[in-house]
């Protein structure tokens, strides 16, 4: 076990390794000279000379190799440059940011987590009855509608016919719900899924049917002893549904007037201002990669097979 | 002939609403501008934000203009959006994958690690950075999209390549003395091809929700172009007066989603044996056994 999750961490280091250039690229590679523009923002109509002062400041004339690892050196102490159209330090704006998308992708977590289990049991107590279509046409339609639209419905029938919550902003946990509805109903709806084959699927091994003859009511077997099996895909698809979750703070803050990370990253992007768009898409990178080497760990801790087999994977 | 029987044998046994839905919005993309009773881009002040009428079916939007031609233009900008984006996708895709599949060892180790590196990026992702880099505008959407698609289909079309290399009838060209690129391009590319095909069809969900998606943020179609996304975000200020201009555009969207969503799912759960590498394989072995008999 201990082999496998060295294995899985390497290749997570490369990975990181490999987006950090790729990162570095995108802003190397964009059109327009960054100087021009720094010094546009400091002093409008700015000479040449105050162009080349500004290259050397921040080594544009440099080889790329020691402009990488400058750089690098850089994010890695939290530094990730200043933003060309608001000249503050990015680093500093996405950490007082990371509270508000922080709530949005917990409460969103945990909406999908209940939900899944919720519905998935639901349909599994009594396979291909009607509570089971039902909570498949929920599933179906959760999992298609798009998050943005749901977000906009949520909006109409809670916040302006009903007057039950505030239409947007983040002010207090009443202004919390719609937006944690809204992110959580697309996991919901594929881990509930996942839930209920899973556990089927598990309920026609031999060993429920052991425990059925045993005596034991169907109920019971289906919350002790199925429940574990589905750990290992559960797990993963989980991972899959946080990711997934990250990409959706992107469409759903601006929706909800939320000043996220996700709302930094979107107005980097509308602005053009590659240095934003640089930082967040490391940091949502470096988030994606950590993320799936916790995954791919608590699946290996999850799966008895793997736990106690060597290296072998 | 055989090709037709074929072709009806596969839809049959996909769940009909899928079939339905998926049809009726590549009719309606086709059609589209047959169809509107009124020209989707003309502004009229003077019929702003009236409901349903026989005139307007749908009634209009904050501008005077005719929601019922609105939703159907959409569906052409979709169609022909998702269209480009997945040719260049697939292009790339299937070259770089194929080659992965063909050249086993360093080139595919090299070529791998940049599909990882692509794939461990959600694709809304890949697509904002690129836009934020290049800029808005419909030609840089369809860029940023297809640089975000093209990984995932790499990676099928290198486990088919993989599979097909692995075959029997490929050793046996070897043997034969067919030359590298026959074998590549003959034999190995149109396999992959077929299967990548049927692969995208379950991608393509989640392409127009994508396009949609964007375009909802700003960053897609551009108005005056009519796109379920925009009109949705466009009819977001006046939800309290007027919610049909946010609920018509996006209860189609959700439509074609689900779908292709539909389709996506049946398709996954193999109740569709890859219909065109099958034909393609079907025409291969006919081809071969013509050479058995020289």
């Amino acid at each position: 076990m201990r082999k496998l999750v060295i294995k899985r961490a390497r290749n997570a280091i490369i990975l990181l390794f490999l987006a950090s250039i790729l990162c570095f690229t995108l802003v190397v590679s964009a059109p327009g000279n960054i100087a021009i523009l720094i010094a546009e923002l400091r002093t409008p109509g700015a000479s040449t000379e105050a162009i080349h002062i500004i290259e050397e400041e921040l080594g544009l004339n440099n080889p790329l190799h020691i402009r990488y690892f400058d750089w690098l050196s850089g994010v890695v102490k939290g530094d990730f440059g200043i933003s060309y159209k608001t000249g503050e330090s990015i680093g500093e704006a996405m950490a007082g940011r990371l509270s508000t998308t922080g709530t949005l992708v917990a409460g969103g977590f945990a909406v999908g987590f209940v939900l899944s289990f919720v519905l998935g049991f639901a349909g599994a107590l009594r396979p291909y009855g009607f509570l089971d279509s039902l909570t498949r046409s929920v599933a179906l339609l959760g999992a298609s509608t798009p998050s943005f639209f749901v977000g906009a419905m949520l909006i109409y029938a809670f916040a302006v016919e009903l007057s039950l919550f505030p239409t947007f902003g983040f002010v207090g946990p009443q202004s919390w719900v719609l937006p944690w509805i809204t992110i959580g109903i697309l996991p919901a709806s594929v881990l509930s899924r996942i839930v209920r084959v899973g556990l089927e699927e598990a309920m026609s091994k031999p060993f429920a049917i052991t425990a059925r003859s045993k005596g034991l009511s169907r109920n019971m077997i289906l919350l002790k002893d199925s429940l574990p099996n589905i750990a290992p895909t559960y797990i993963n698809a989980l991972g899959a549904q946080a990711a997934g979750m990250t990409v959706g703070t992107i469409v759903i803050e601006p929706l909800f007037a939320w000043h996220g990370v996700g709302d930094l990253f979107l107005q980097g992007v509308r602005f053009r201002d590659f240095m934003v768009v640089q930082a967040g898409l490391l940091i949502f990178v470096c988030f994606f990669i950590v993320l799936n080497l916790l995954v791919d760990i608590a699946v290996i801790m999850s799966d008895p097979k793997l736990r106690r087999q060597g290296g072998q994977s | 002939m055989i090709m037709f029987r074929d072709i009806t044998e596969t839809i049959s046994k996909l769940p009909k609403l899928a079939i339905y839905l998926v049809f009726f919005f590549f009719i309606i993309g086709l059609t589209g501008p047959w169809l509107t009773p009124h020209d989707p881009l003309i502004v009229n002040l003077l019929e702003a934000g009236v409901g349903p009428s026989a005139e307007h079916w749908m009634g209009t939007d904050h501008l005077g203009r005719d929601t019922f031609s609105r939703l159907i233009a959409s569906a052409r900008t979709s169609l022909v959006g998702m269209s480009l984006i997945l040719a260049f996708a697939l292009t790339i895709g299937i070259s770089i994958g194929t080659l992965a599949g063909y050249q086993r060892g360093k080139v595919e180790e090299v070529l791998m690690r940049m599909v990882d590196v692509g794939q461990s990026i959600p694709s809304l992702i890949v697509a904002l950075a690129v836009i934020g880099i290049f800029g808005t505008g419909y030609w840089n959407m369809v860029l940023a999209l297809a640089i975000a698609w093209w990984p995932g289909f790499a990676r099928v079309s290198r486990v088919v390549a993989v599979n097909v290399m692995n075959k029997p009838h490929i050793e046996s060209l070897r043997v034969l003395g067919a030359s590298p690129a026959r074998i590549f391009f003959l034999h190995l590319l149109p396999t992959t091809i077929g299967a990548v095909l049927v692969y995208a069809t379950a991608d393509a969900g989640a392409l127009a929700l994508s396009i949609a998606t964007l375009s909802f943020l700003g960053l897609g179609i551009q108005p005056p172009t009519p796109e379920w996304g925009q009109m949705l975000v466009d009819g977001l200020p006046f939800l309290e007066s007027d919610p049909r201009q946010v609920i018509l555009p996006g209860l189609a969207l959700t439509l074609v989603v689900i779908g292709f969503n539909f389709l996506g799912e049946s398709i996954a759960l193999n109740r569709v044996p890859k219909p065109l590498s099958r034909l393609i394989l079907k025409r291969r072995r006919f081809e071969t056994n013509e050479w058995i008999k020289e």
